[in-house]
């Protein structure tokens, strides 16, 4: 009796301590954004909003520092092998979150699993010709020839265990469906997810078997997306959050006079354009044309340029946060073209006279997709975008949905037009023309976001050449070929560079980094 | 002239009661002037904000015309688009209107006909559609509403689905309100069955729905009225209600919903006419339009006096 009693007195006494500690220690953050991660498999779905989330939990052998350069993670040193390889010498005495040890084999496996038919990131490894185990912890990644940005190519290549992996029937990713590995983690990062209920929460504790020191004092991570922007601020001013990454342009005059909040602001290396269906036979939205497509007339594709007028789109529904945007890649990425920036001047009279051209004077209709939850002001882009194309014969037929349904859509066709925005993973001009601008080939990894089907022989010629060149006039020569190419064919209409503002309570220390990924391990809760 | 108009409202009980019934004219009053601004809604309207080529993005966000930056061409400002606040509101009010009015047509008819047949023949048919109705009844008609959405979204072609967006959203509202015609129409017309009028009608040999629609209908139409008009207002909110949630009418298309929805993206940021407005117009609408409901309840209720 009294044993029992004095037990279970000291049981309550140890829980009253811990809950008394949890009150004076914990350090619970809160924060929002518009898109939930779609999936918590990091090879299934290569979009920003994943990969950012994942790269709390899981690691690359390199990761990207505050400034965006490339640092040592899992793996400790590179170095060229020959000329057409690199080796990568892996740190010891990592364990991933389950406790098994980290070796070659699980890079190995990661690779094979990212570079399957089932990955949506197989692309960053359409250079890799093959990969050897050289002992436990050395890996060799040969190329198919000269490649001097592999190991900045692969920093959201993140790795997986292959025993929990395989022993969970998640060896290949799921894009469409679902496996083990869509809503539960097992990486070797500062941050273990806890909890998971897709669409409503997603909580995160710091890994204690970390390799390296977190510079973050938060206990507890609970991330909630929220798709309504004025909920969102809602949130953040009430207190009930303590972060949220975007808030709407128009609020930050507002924001930025409040105390108690600091707004933080940068240029993200996203382009924001508009795409177009170059090989379907028929409009598939619209009301008074059947069996032709007018898209596939690059007169029309111009006239549709011309039509846009970006500066008032950024003046307005960008709040003038925004850069115009000429070509796929914003001026801050390696390989930028200056010698092709001039954009198509905004002329509807000459758009007018391109449509008559090319016998759609009277104008026609078409689908326009469009996302609600995905881009800055996204939805508002598009009505606009739709009242500029209407005033030169270009009805568009605007359908917003929130991303969840957007990326299915255009997977499956289901578009005339529709808005995309795209941040190189790599910082360099090379990533969009890899994933949009080359024609669709999932044999050899290439195109893979290239929904419209875009296809020039010459552009498929050079990206190769782009990827191996290692001189830098010549490589940029090859760059300047290729935009002036899909400027010249209208690929697609690059409109603005979109703008990073995150806001948070102002006891909150952070990094931005550029391609908006929000990283946990530097968030300091004062 | 208006010795006759006096006359004729002291004979008749309802008119009576409506002018001794101040509450009751100003709802009248609001409603009219709503109703009938939506009905001529593409004369009143300086702008027509379904032509979105007439749209110019410069003059988006525009205040009312009476503060320091407003413009006279827009009298209470424009909507993040460069459409003016006003015609859209008047042409906003008539597809909610529209689709109430089509909506309360629908379930009143089902609602009505289902609620005589099962009050007149009673019996099996009256247990099952009144099993259904309980059933609907336990659904709220939001998500019944965006039930037959998410249906009609899945089985209409692609292209079709925002030209059919109104007959999906009558169809939604109508099937989440045919419950209170049902049974409120069952209840009377089961007092109704046993009057003798009935019974005089059966033993001549008349049809069943003869008798039905008209003898029974006619001496129940009180609290149909009733429900008429107290459910034209849910149906005008349900229809603001899916519209706000981005289920309703499509985007481009103002309807009282939409535009609240739009508005409550810059209600952080000073844009306050974007929201106030249609909000504004919304309750107007349907508290007036509940008064009068109640009103009626009242007056055609001998009880209630």
């Amino acid at each position: 009796m009294t044993v029992i009693f004095r037990r279970s007195l000291s049981v309550g006494f140890a829980a009253l301590w811990l809950t008394a500690s949890g009150v004076t220690q914990a350090e619970t953050f809160k924060w929002a954004g518009t898109t939930d991660p779609q999936t918590m498999d990091p090879h299934a779905t290569n979009s920003a909003p994943v990969l950012g989330f994942l790269n709390n939990v899981y690691e690359g052998l390199v990761r990207r520092n505050k400034e965006m350069k490339i640092e040592p993670a899992l793996a400790e040193s590179w170095e060229q092998i020959g000329s057409d390889g690199w080796r990568f010498n892996l740190r010891e005495g990592v364990t991933f979150h389950d406790g098994s040890a980290f070796t070659a084999d699980d890079v190995l496996f990661s690779y094979e699993r990212a570079s399957s038919e089932d990955s949506d990131v197989r692309s960053w490894f359409a250079p890799v010709d093959s990969v050897a185990v050289v002992d436990d912890y050395t890996i060799d990644f040969l190329t198919k020839a000269p490649n001097p940005l592999f190991p900045d190519s692969i920093a959201n290549f993140m790795i997986m265990d292959r025993d929990w992996t395989t022993s969970n029937e998640a060896a290949r990713p799921s894009r469409e469906a679902e496996n083990f590995a869509t809503r539960n983690t097992n990486g070797t990062g500062a941050f273990t997810v806890t909890s998971r209920d897709p669409g409503v929460k997603t909580t995160l504790q710091p890994f204690d078997g970390w390799w390296d020191t977190l510079e973050s004092n938060i206990t507890e991570a609970v991330f909630t997306p929220i798709g309504e922007s004025a909920t969102g601020m809602a949130a953040l001013l009430s207190g009930e959050i303590d972060f949220i990454s975007p808030i709407p342009l128009q609020d930050v005059p507002r924001m930025k006079e409040r105390d108690g909040f600091t707004v933080h602001e940068g240029v993200e290396a996203r382009v924001l354009m508009f795409g177009f269906a170059h090989q379907a036979d028929s409009l598939k939205f619209s009301d008074d044309l059947t069996g032709e497509n007018p898209f596939k007339d690059v007169r029309v594709r111009q006239a549709a340029y011309q039509a846009i007028n970006v500066d008032a789109l950024i003046d307005k529904v960008m709040r003038g946060s925004a850069q115009p945007a000429s070509q796929l890649v914003s001026s801050a990425m390696k390989g930028y073209s200056e010698a092709k920036s001039e954009r198509l001047a905004y002329d509807p009279d000459a758009a007018m006279q391109l449509m008559k051209d090319a016998g759609y004077e009277d104008g026609f209709s078409f689908g326009l997709q469009c996302p609600n939850d995905r881009y800055i002001n996204d939805e508002a882009i598009c009505k606009a975008a739709a009242s500029m194309f209407a005033k030169v014969g270009l009805n568009a037929k605007l359908t917003a949905m929130p991303v969840r349904n957007y990326w299915p859509e255009l997977r499956e066709d289901n578009f005339d037009m529709y808005l995309l925005g795209w941040s190189p993973g790599t910082f360099d001009a090379e990533h969009p023309i890899r994933f949009l601008a080359h024609t669709p080939n999932s044999e050899k990894k290439l195109g893979s976001w290239n929904f419209g089907d875009y296809s020039n022989a010459r552009v498929d010629e050079l990206l190769p050449m782009i990827q191996t060149e290692l001189d830098e006039d010549t490589r940029q020569a090859m760059i300047d070929e290729t935009t002036e190419l899909l400027q010249q064919e209208i690929a697609y209409i690059p409109m603005y560079v979109q703008p990073l503002i995150w806001a948070s309570k102002d006891t909150i220390e952070l990094t931005q980094r550029t391609d908006n990924f929000f990283i946990l391990r530097w968030v300091t809760v004062n | 002239m208006i010795n006759a108009w006096l006359r004729w409202s002291r004979e008749n009980e309802l008119a009576y009661l409506f002018f001794r019934n101040p509450v009751a004219i100003v709802a009248a009053i609001i409603a009219i002037l709503c109703i009938g601004g939506a009905v001529l809604s593409p004369w009143l309207a300086a702008t027509d904000p379904y032509d979105i080529a007439s749209l110019d993005i410069m003059d988006s966000l525009i205040p009312p015309a009476w503060s320091e930056s407003g413009d006279a061409r827009f009298f209470i400002g424009t909507d993040d688009q460069g459409r003016d606040l006003l015609s859209a509101i008047l042409y906003g009010t008539r597809l909610s209107l529209l689709v109430g009015f089509l909506a309360i047509t629908f379930a009143s008819v089902l609602g009505v006909t289902v609620g005589l047949m099962a009050g007149y023949f009673g019996g099996r048919f009256d247990a099952i559609m009144m099993r259904i109705a309980d059933i609907q009844l336990s659904l709220p008609a939001i998500l019944t509403a965006l039930l037959v959405d998410g249906i009609a979204k899945g089985l209409l072609p692609r292209g079709q689905h925002d030209n059919l967006m109104i007959v999906v959203l009558t169809v939604a509202i109508g099937l989440s309100l045919w419950v209170n015609f049902a049974r409120t129409v069952r209840a009377t017309t089961f007092v109704e069955r046993n009057k003798e009028y009935v019974q005089s009608c059966e033993i001549m040999g008349m049809h069943p729905f003869r008798i039905m629609f008209t003898h029974i209908l006619p001496n129940i139409m009180g609290p149909i009225l009733v429900i008429l008009t107290v459910d034209l207002a849910v149906a005008v909110l349900l229809e603001a209600t899916l519209s706000f949630l981005g289920v309703g009418v499509p985007a481009n298309q103002p309807s009282l919903g939409t535009l609240i929805r739009i508005g409550t993206e810059y209600m952080f940021s000073g844009e306050w006419w974007i929201v106030i407005f249609p909000s504004a117009m919304l309750i107007l609408m349907i508290i007036s339009i509940n008064v009068l409901g109640d009103f009626l309840r009242d007056a055609l209720n001998p009880r209630m006096r």
